[in-house]
């Protein structure tokens, strides 16, 4: 019985916590978007990161595991240092200038990342 | 998030073996999937042993469930430490400053200290009792704790990328 209540109360517990958490440590609630050339692009796991030079800061932008990026179409190439992307996503709560991607736009072609 | 981490663990995450799980396609996803299921190997096994030590399958002596058991609970936790430990090296300077990493680390010293506890001083009683005999109070605390310490520890690694 004593193991059943602990259970359930863990339970609840990670329950309440995931409800409140959804996509990570980003604000939904504010969304930017982010518009440069790329400057650095890193396509690793678990999360490609490109950084952009936005009119007013570079921005880390987190993307999507890689491969998910390539079954997406959003290759290597594509999010290659010098290509003008526009990222459309959240600013990170813990992270300075840092946001995580909804969806970015290249050469015309938008790929989502969730 | 890196700044301010312990060196070690950044020259880590720096290191040719981190960007190679980061940069290989199937490693780090590799890992990901090993853990889980090493994690769902080490929760049977557990959760059998617990159970025992509550008193519960309580027609057969404790001394062979446990036992059986516990060979797998020894497997699967050696899995999970080298899948963890993939998993860990590719963002360690990160995860380094991670709270809830750091405590699930914390719980995880807390889950063995229970059983060296118990190991040290209700094993030797446990495994000489009949069936059907009650488990004593150490044993049923070891069974308890157990349980709780390592529900913590995995609600704790699901929710490391939430913070």
């Amino acid at each position: 019985m004593r193991t059943v209540i602990a259970v359930a109360a863990c339970a609840v517990l990670t329950g309440a916590a995931f409800a409140h958490h959804g996509w990570g440590s980003y604000d939904a609630a504010k969304p930017v978007t982010v518009a440069g050339p790329i400057l650095t692009s890193k396509f690793e796991n678990p999360h490609a990161t490109i950084t952009v030079r936005a009119s007013d800061k570079t921005w880390t932008v987190t993307l999507a595991p890689t491969s998910r990026m390539i079954s997406r179409g959003a290759t290597q190439k594509v999010v290659a240092v010098g290509n003008d992307v526009s990222a459309y996503g959240y600013p990170s709560t813990v992270e300075k200038d840092e946001m995580r991607a909804e969806r970015i736009t290249v050469d015309g072609k938008s790929y989502e990342m969730r | 998030m890196i700044d301010g981490a312990p060196e070690i663990f950044v020259a880590l995450e720096q290191s040719g073996f981190s960007a190679s799980i980061r940069q290989s396609p199937w490693l780090y996803p590799a890992a990901n999937v090993g853990h889980i299921i090493f994690l769902v190997l080490f929760a049977g096994a557990l959760a059998v042993m617990d159970v025992r030590l509550l008193g519960g399958f309580a027609a057969i002596e404790p001394a062979p469930t446990l036992g059986r058991a516990r060979r797998l609970a020894i497997a699967a936790l050696a899995g999970m430490t080298l899948t963890g430990f993939f998993l860990f090296a590719a963002e360690a300077g990160h995860l380094a400053r991670n709270p809830v990493f750091r405590l699930k680390l914390v719980l995880v010293g807390a889950g063995l200290i229970n059983v060296a506890i118990y190991e040290l001083w209700a094993r030797r009683a446990v495994e000489s009792l009949p069936a059907g005999a009650a488990m004593p109070a150490a044993a049923r605390n070891a069974g308890f704790a157990s349980i709780t310490i390592w529900i913590a520890v995995a609600a704790c690694g699901r929710s490391i990328a939430y913070f």
